[in-house]
């Protein structure tokens, strides 16, 4: 095989792998879209420009996203904020019209059905309160997380088939979004999964990564 | 607002799936701060490169053929009959 053969054989292979890698990744493609494309029109919105057809549509190809238990509370809290803001803009416009208030009402659905068994995630505690967690209560603070860890696997494990696969999703969710809940989750199942004699070394190590990076402040959440 | 890292990320597959591939690597390395330890990152953006790369040193030897058929055309600086 010459060096042009070897070359162009190398280009079709490195080509053919990009193109599963991506297909693999189809959904969060899908997803990623949707979040950039409803990000340039939050700004442009908020910008100033008259953008009401385009949120209209985005609201006609998204709607499915409503209705999805497996889309990340991270996806799922970015839309959220960025809807609010665009909700914000259309309340200072000094009239509406029936489609802004259309969209006005498709963002209440969509932070009414945000908040269905999300508003306990938010902790607001009195002076109290931190007062005495300063003092050494630790058990009402731990309560607390072992609720927000157990939403979130209720989150993740949804339509998985195997707590693998849960693992899995916990891992990148802690390396990915640097969330706490998801490294102290991964920690309790990879514990379960070694109780029940499973191999989890990739795992404690893909653990370990994350850990750094949550220490070293490498989130991006 | 999206993480410009996310975003770039994001985009950046965007690039992978239409084959754009210079754009993927240069949305790549702008969303590397935030994915420093992500292998999966990490493989799609090497591979990236590394296609880059066979690409240019095709490009490179495509190049140099042409030249050669330039010279024979003109050997001893006078036009010949290449057909």
């Amino acid at each position: 095989m010459s060096h042009v053969d070897t070359l162009k054989s190398l280009e079709s292979l490195l080509a053919s792998f990009l193109e599963q890698a991506v297909a693999l990744s189809h959904d969060r493609i899908r997803l990623s879209e949707g979040l950039n494309r409803l990000d340039g029109i939050t700004r442009r919105f908020v910008g100033g420009e008259d953008l009401t057809d385009e949120i209209g549509n985005w609201f006609a190809e998204h709607r499915d996203w409503l209705d999805r238990d497996d889309l990340q509370p991270a996806v799922h809290d970015q839309v959220t904020d960025m809807l609010a803001q665009i909700q914000r803009q259309i309340h200072a416009f000094p009239q509406s019209s029936p489609a802004t208030e259309k969209i006005a009402g498709e963002i209440t659905r969509w932070s009414e059905h945000a908040g269905v068994g999300r508003q306990k995630l938010v902790l607001k505690r009195g002076p109290e309160a931190a007062h005495a967690a300063a003092e050494g209560d630790t058990i009402a603070p731990f309560g607390h997380v072992l609720d927000r860890i157990s939403r979130l696997f209720a989150d993740i494990s949804g339509r998985k088939q195997h707590l693998l696969s849960a693992l899995d999703d916990a891992l990148k969710a802690a390396s990915l979004q640097g969330s706490r809940e998801a490294l102290l989750l991964s920690a309790l199942i990879i514990y379960y999964l070694k109780q029940s004699s499973y191999k989890v070394e990739p795992y404690v190590k893909r653990l370990r990564e994350a850990e750094s990076l949550f220490r070293g402040g490498g989130s991006h959440v | 607002m999206s993480n410009p890292s996310e975003k770039a990320y994001r985009l950046a597959l965007q690039a992978l799936k239409r084959k754009d591939y210079r754009t993927a690597a240069d949305l790549f390395a702008k969303a590397a701060p935030g994915y420093q330890q992500d292998r999966e990152f990490a493989l799609l953006r090497e591979s990236t490169r590394l296609l880059l790369a066979v690409q240019r040193e095709l490009t490179a030897l495509k190049e140099a053929d042409e030249e050669l058929e330039i010279e024979e055309v003109f050997s001893n600086g006078q036009e010949t009959d290449v057909c």
